[in-house]
C-alpha cells in the first residue's frame, strides 16, 4: 500500500482490457477480411458484367462495329488467356482503385469459351472502347474484339494505308482511333509505310512488328488483333481461334453428312485438311499455311450446295 | 446528544454492513466479479457472433441474387445476337447473307455434337422451336428431321426451374423436291435458359 510507485490495476481491469483488446483486434481482422471479400466480389462482378456487355458486339451484317464501357473506378482489366481444353478460355481480371486510392489487391478471373479479346496485358482506365470484327476463314470463326483504353490513342499515318483500312477507321467513328491529321504528338503511330513508327504494319507480306516482335496476320480482323495486342495474347488467342476452325470443320464435315442426300457439297476432304493444319498451327509464323487450305475451300463452297 | 446520536447512526450503518460482508467472503465477490464480466464478455461475443452471421447471410443470399441477375443478363443479351454466332448462322447458305437466321442443318450437326460446347455459351439450356407454320411439337432426333418441330440443342440438369428468354428468328434448310435442292425457311422462336442460383 505503501508503494506507491506502482500501477494499480484490479483484476476486473486487467481482464477487461485484455478482452477488450482481443475483441477489437478480431473487430478489425473480421472488417479487413470483409473488405477484402467484398473486393473480390466487386472485382468479379466486373470482370463478368464486362464479359456480359460484350455479347451484343456478335456482329450480323456489320464489317464491324464499336461502343464503349464506362466504369465507376478507375480499372485494370488483365487479359488472360490459355488454350486449355477444346476452346481455350478467356479470362477477364479486374482491379479497381479502393481505400486510399491504392490498387485491391485480388483480382478474381472471370472465364468466358466464346470470347476472344484483344489488348495488351492489362489495360487501365475508367472508359475502354471495343470494336469488334468478324474473323472468316474461311467461314465466320467468330467476331474479334478489340479493347483500349480512351486514354490512349492510335494514330493510323495515311502513307500507304490501304483505302479499306483507311475508310474503316473512318467508319468506326471512334474516339481514341484517329487518322493522319487529326493526332497530336504522343498519340501511338501505326505506319503501313516507314518502319520509324511505334507499330509498323507490312500489309503486303502480312505482319505487324511492335517493340521488336513480329506478329503474322491474314485477313484484317487479325491485322488490328495484332496492332492492338502484345504478341503473347495475340499468339494465344490465335491458337484459340484455330481451336475453334478445328470445331467448326468438324461441325460442317457432320452437316455435310447430314444433307448429302439432300444437297452434296463434296467438301469433306477439304474441311478435315484444314481441320487439321488448324490444329497442328504452332504459331503465327505458319498461318499462311492455314490460310491457303481456307482460300481452296472458300473457292470450294461456291456451288448451289454452300455450306456456310 | 447530538453528538451521540451521530456516532450511534454511524455504528448502525457500519453494523449493517459488516452483516452483508459476514455473507459473502471478499474472494467471493472477487470471482462474482469476474463470473459477471465473463457472462457480460459471452454475452458480447454471442451478440456479435449473431450479428456476424446475420451480416454473412446477407451477403451470401445478396451475392447469389448478384449472379442470377449476372446469369439472367448473359442470357438476355446472348440470346439476341446468338443466331448470329457461326455455329448457328446461315451465313450465305441460303443465298445472301441473314441476319438472325439459324441453320436448322448445322444446329442438328451441333445437336450432336454438343457435349464439345459443355460450358461454352454459359447458359444451361438451348431450344429452337418452329413456330409458323404451327406444327405438332414434335421434338427433332436425326430420325424424324426435318419433319419435327423443336431442336433441344442443349438440356438443362433441371429443365424445370430454367428460366427462358427468347428471340425471334429464321430457321432455314435445304429440301429436295423432284430431285431439285432447294431452301426453305420458316419462323422459329429461339430460346435460352438459365438456371438461378440456389
Amino acid at each position: 500500500m505503501n508503494n506507491k510507485g506502482y500501477l494499480q490495476i484490479s483484476f476486473g481491469w486487467l481482464f477487461a482490457i485484455i478482452v477488450g483488446a482481443v475483441i477489437i483486434f478480431l473487430a478489425i481482422y473480421f472488417v479487413t477480411k470483409m473488405i477484402n471479400t467484398e473486393n473480390t466480389i466487386q472485382s468479379a462482378k466486373t470482370s463478368k458484367e464486362i464479359g456480359i456487355l460484350l455479347n451484343p458486339l456478335e456482329t450480323g451484317f456489320e464489317s464491324a462495329t464499336s461502343t464503349f464501357i464506362r466504369l465507376p473506378e478507375e480499372t485494370r482489366i488483365y487479359n488472360e488467356c490459355n488454350n486449355i481444353g477444346k476452346f481455350g478460355t478467356q479470362g477477364i481480371q479486374t482491379k479497381q482503385k479502393g481505400i486510399g486510392k491504392k490498387w485491391t489487391e485480388v483480382a478474381t478471373e472471370v472465364s468466358f469459351q466464346n470470347k476472344y479479346l484483344f489488348s495488351e496485358a492489362y489495360i487501365q482506365g475508367k472508359t475502354f472502347y471495343i470494336f469488334s470484327k468478324p474473323f472468316e476463314f474461311p467461314f465466320k470463326v467468330a467476331d474479334l474484339m478489340y479493347i483500349t483504353p480512351a486514354s490512349e490513342n492510335y494514330c493510323f499515318i495515311k502513307k500507304d494505308i490501304p483505302d479499306n483500312i483507311e475508310n474503316e477507321i473512318s467508319d468506326l467513328d471512334q474516339a481514341n482511333l484517329k487518322l493522319e491529321g487529326t493526332c497530336s504528338e504522343d498519340n501511338i503511330k501505326i505506319c503501313f509505310k516507314d518502319s520509324n513508327c511505334d507499330i509498323y504494319v507490312n500489309y503486303n507480306v502480312g505482319y505487324v512488328e511492335k517493340q521488336n516482335d513480329k506478329m503474322y496476320f491474314e485477313t484484317d480482323a487479325l491485322m488490328y488483333a495484332a496492332i492492338f495486342s502484345d504478341k503473347l495474347t495475340y499468339e494465344c488467342q490465335l491458337k484459340r481461334l484455330m481451336q475453334r476452325i478445328e470445331q467448326l470443320s468438324n461441325l460442317y464435315i457432320d452437316k455435310e453428312n447430314l444433307i448429302a442426300l439432300r444437297c452434296d457439297s463434296n467438301l469433306g476432304d477439304d474441311l478435315s485438311i484444314l481441320s487439321s493444319s488448324a490444329s497442328n498451327l504452332e504459331d503465327s509464323n505458319a498461318l499462311n499455311i492455314v490460310y491457303n487450305n481456307a482460300q481452296d475451300l472458300e473457292y470450294q463452297n461456291r456451288g448451289n450446295c454452300r455450306l456456310w | 446528544m447530538v453528538g451521540k446520536n451521530k456516532s450511534s447512526r454511524g455504528q448502525m450503518k457500519t453494523k449493517k454492513l459488516k452483516i452483508s460482508n459476514l455473507h459473502i467472503p471478499k474472494s467471493n465477490k472477487a470471482q462474482m466479479k469476474i463470473q459477471q464480466t465473463a457472462f457480460m464478455l459471452l454475452a458480447i461475443t454471442i451478440f456479435f457472433v449473431l450479428v456476424g452471421l446475420f451480416v454473412l447471410i446477407f451477403k451470401v443470399s445478396s451475392i447469389k441474387d448478384t449472379a442470377t441477375i449476372l446469369q439472367e443478363d448473359n442470357a438476355m443479351l446472348l440470346v439476341s445476337k446468338l443466331a448470329n454466332s457461326p455455329e448457328f448462322s446461315c451465313g450465305t447458305a441460303y443465298g445472301t447473307l441473314k441476319a438472325d437466321c439459324v441453320d436448322a442443318d448445322k444446329v442438328m450437326a451441333l445437336k450432336e455434337n454438343i457435349q464439345a460446347y459443355e460450358g461454352f455459351w454459359g447458359v444451361s439450356s438451348m431450344e429452337i422451336r418452329r413456330i409458323y407454320p404451327k406444327g405438332e411439337n414434335i421434338i427433332c432426333s436425326t430420325i424424324n428431321y426435318p419433319n419435327c418441330d423443336i431442336i433441344n440443342v442443349k438440356s438443362g440438369k433441371s429443365t424445370e426451374y430454367g428460366i427462358g428468354v427468347s428471340n425471334f428468328v429464321s430457321l432455314c434448310r435445304k429440301e429436295l423436291i423432284e430431285g431439285y435442292s432447294y431452301n426453305k425457311c420458316e419462323l422459329a422462336e429461339f430460346i435460352v435458359s438459365y438456371e438461378p442460383v440456389s
